[in-house]
């Protein structure tokens, strides 16, 4: 396939990501890294191009003569193979950031091998970090001999092998060099974060790369999942497992800052936090994977990280647990000009209802599979129960944040309910303390009182965004997942089909249409497009739903990852990438109709 | 006098260690000296960090024993003279020790005279161990400089 970039941008769906459970990189099509935050996930980027591609900085790799390029990941694992095809010859370029193993291997690594196929190839190679997104000045020096870009306490050291003599600029390390069959060149970036660099050995570097594909394989294998779509569903764990922080055992809900849902417009947000609002999507995914270390790792950092602002949910908190993200604008151009380019999120602050109903699934679904719940967190989720109590009359931004007035948005209400449902579950199970059970079942009854009075309308048959509104929204989909209501009954069932009458767009699914207190639109939103399968696959609609899952699945990129959101004329991608939530409701989708299926 | 030279190399270690700590949060170097000293005795990273304190420690200790052998040879002792003897000890660490002494003693740390090998080497730290960060002699300096006064302190307080 031909590459073709705009203005130096290439298109999100030409991007496949690599990573080591702390941060991950972005390569392109054509062999171009154009991003990768170090030493963590949502530190500032040392390769940024993907947001400006003057200023970025990138780690380039590709043939001098014209090439058509294809790709794929090794079976099982998050090491990335691209084959680069010449009218002399071809190449293989396989691209990885290893894993550590015992003995002194570099704080972060990443690896590019350049194997010869056939003929000859010429390479060429530019390294060109530009640490703290592009706004140091990147000094390169050779420290013992090997070329080092350094920044205060930030150092990437350029190790090669067989890839010709580095050539050191004042910003840039470049190389040339030719493939012949059989041959292996080798490119390595040493990263170090406060400490000095650890320079590593090729044979080294060799077994690190081996001992990491394996162990991707290892992990991929372990996968308990056997139902349809098996491929797209061990791909989009092994994506997942990318956006898990291995220190923390939070899950960021994508690898990327500020790609725009519309093209040069504004919404542009940093998704490199997790939010608690993903809690019960992430457990249920990763039960169904039989990924049980990830959930405990993750439902304890939930509650770890949630104790600083107990018994408020924030709605999202940094992958360390921190609570703060206050949002700043970077003097960055923006993907394609989508300006401004954000990090940190002001989504922090605002009251979203959603969360707390989302939590306390995951509580229950925690429960249920590790047959309990620790004490202390079966206390504080009843302080939590406690405080939807208050909380659930008040508007609130919802599910979607938007920046508009708050409102009484259904589906936060609804998570209101289910919050206090599974609280009331949880206590009669002996998990939670017993003392306000009766207040629970009182209020949750409330809220279902106001829900069907003023969420719902007759005239489409259906729940509404918010009370006494005629809009639409895709969140409603998610009443049917969270057990609102039972699956089947009238009004959800009349929902889920006018969600897909308004709100489809073949295939895709948008999130609502209307004003959000932002300009522009935005594109269909994959989870909302997976949760319409899932939900029809609840209400036993097996086979609308294994049609629509057979699209959805095709709409992935050539190596089987989503971006948040797909341009319905075009395909484009749009939106941060590779998101989590797309991938999680991929997982459960698929992972619901092979229940109903049984 | 003794004991004042002991309890001050401890003291004065814990505040090198957290005046390079605090400047490595700042980003104004990469030194480490646990993890440069550790990583001579092991590979493993967590290993070579719990290593490197105690190494550091002890060397801390060694130090203000030295520290005290100079004050007993003059006969006179204090934190001015503890913070003399701090720089000057600062500018042989970054000139001489960490510089030249201790690359040939560290297996993992690189010099000007390693090839292709197969064991993975430590970035050399360069003159004033300008390698780790431009402000890293500042740096190294300041902390020398409070190890100095603090040793010179306690021995003038014991003595």
């Amino acid at each position: 396939m031909r590459i073709e970039r705009i203005d130096g941008y290439a298109p999100i769906r030409d991007y496949a990501a690599v990573g080591d459970g702390r941060t991950v990189a972005l390569v392109g099509r054509d062999g171009s890294i154009d991003w990768l935050c170090l030493p963590d996930l949502d530190s500032p980027s040392a390769f940024g191009a993907l947001l400006d591609a003057e200023r970025g900085g990138r780690f380039q790799l590709q043939p001098e003569a014209p090439f058509e390029a294809t790709r794929r990941y090794l079976p099982g694992t998050n090491v990335l193979e691209t084959t680069f095809t010449t009218s002399g010859g071809s190449v293989r370029v396989i691209d990885a950031l290893t894993l550590p193993t015992g003995g002194l291997s570099p704080y972060r690594e990443l690896v590019r091998r350049v194997d010869g196929l056939s003929g000859r190839v010429p390479i060429r190679w530019s390294v060109e970090p530009r640490f703290g997104y592009g706004s140091m000045q990147t000094a390169i020096a050779l420290h013992g001999g090997v070329p080092v870009a350094a920044r205060g306490s930030d150092a990437l050291a350029v190790l090669s092998w067989q890839a010709g003599d580095a050539e050191v600029a004042a910003t840039s390390v470049c190389g040339h060099f030719r493939t012949d069959a059989g041959s292996s060149g080798l490119l390595v970036l040493a990263a170090a974060h406060e400490e000095p660099l650890v320079f590593p050995a090729r044979a080294e570097v060799e077994a690190r790369l081996e001992a990491t594909m394996e162990s991707w394989r290892s992990w991929a294998g372990g996968r308990e999942y056997d139902g349809p779509w098996r491929d797209a569903v061990v791909r989009s764990a092994l994506a997942l497992k990318l956006l898990v922080f291995a220190p923390s055992g939070a899950v960021a809900a994508a690898a990327t800052t500020s790609l725009p849902e519309e093209i040069g417009g504004t919404r542009n947000w940093d998704y490199r936090f997790s939010w608690p609002r993903d809690a019960a999507f992430t457990l249920q995914a990763l039960l169904a994977l039989g990924c049980s270390r990830e959930a405990r790792a993750f439902f304890f950092w939930l509650l770890h990280a949630s104790q600083l602002t107990h018994p408020r949910l924030q709605v999202l908190y940094r992958l360390n647990g921190r609570a703060d993200a206050e949002e700043s604008e970077l003097a960055l151009g923006g993907y394609r000009n989508s300006a401004p380019v954000r990090v940190g999120n002001g989504a922090a602050a605002q009251l979203q209802l959603d969360v707390y109903g989302e939590v306390l699934s995951a509580a229950a679904l925690y429960a249920r599979f590790a047959h309990g719940l620790d004490r202390d967190h079966g206390r504080r989720l009843a302080e939590i129960a406690d405080l939807v109590c208050e909380l659930w009359p008040r508007p609130d931004a919802g599910i979607w944040e938007v920046r508009s007035e708050a409102a009484h948005f259904t589906q936060s209400k609804m998570m209101c309910a289910v919050a206090l449902d599974r609280a009331v579950e949880l206590a009669e199970a002996g998990h939670l303390p017993d003392a306000h059970v009766d207040r629970w079942r009182r209020k949750s009854a409330l809220v279902r009182e106001f829900v069907e009075s003023r969420g719902y309308s007759e005239s489409k048959s259906s729940y509404t965004r918010a009370d006494d509104d005629e809009a639409l929204d895709a969140s409603l989909l998610l009443a049917v997942i969270a057990g609102y209501d039972r699956a089947d009954a009238p009004r959800l069932v009349g929902t889920v089909d006018a969600v897909r009458r308004e709100l489809g767009r073949g295939p895709l699914v948008h999130r609502y249409v209307g004003d959000d207190g932002l300009p522009g639109e935005d594109g269909a939103f994959v989870a909302c497009s997976f949760w319409l399968v899932e939900a029809l696959a609840r209400q036993r609609r097996v086979e609308e739903a294994t049609a629509l899952m057979d699209k959805l699945v095709g709409l992935g990129n050539d190596v089987g990852l989503y971006a948040e959101e797909v341009d319905p004329p075009s395909g484009a991608f749009l939106g941060n990438f590779p998101q989590g939530l797309s991938h999680l409701a991929l997982i459960n989708a698929a992972a619901a109709i092979a229940t109903a299926s049984r | 006098m003794i004991w004042g030279a002991l309890v001050g190399g401890f003291v004065g270690t814990l505040v090198l260690t957290t005046i390079l700590r605090g400047a490595s949060e700042l980003g104004l170097t990469r030194m480490d000296l646990p993890f440069l000293l550790g990583t001579a005795v092991t590979a493993d990273r967590v290993r070579a960090k719990a290593a490197g304190y105690a190494l550091h420690f002890l060397f801390g200790f060694v130090f203000a024993l030295v520290y005290y052998a100079v004050f007993a040879v003059i006969d006179r002792s204090g934190f001015l003279l503890g913070s003399l003897l701090g720089l000057l000890h600062g500018l042989f660490a970054g000139t001489a020790l960490v510089n030249v002494l201790l690359p040939v003693v560290h297996p993992r740390m690189g010099t000007g005279f390693d090839a292709a090998g197969s064991a993975p080497l430590l970035e050399p730290p360069g003159f004033m161990l300008i390698n780790y960060g431009r402000q890293t002699p500042l740096a190294t300096i300041v902390a020398h400089f409070a190890y100095g006064a603090i040793v010179g302190g306690f021995i003038g307080l014991a003595g």
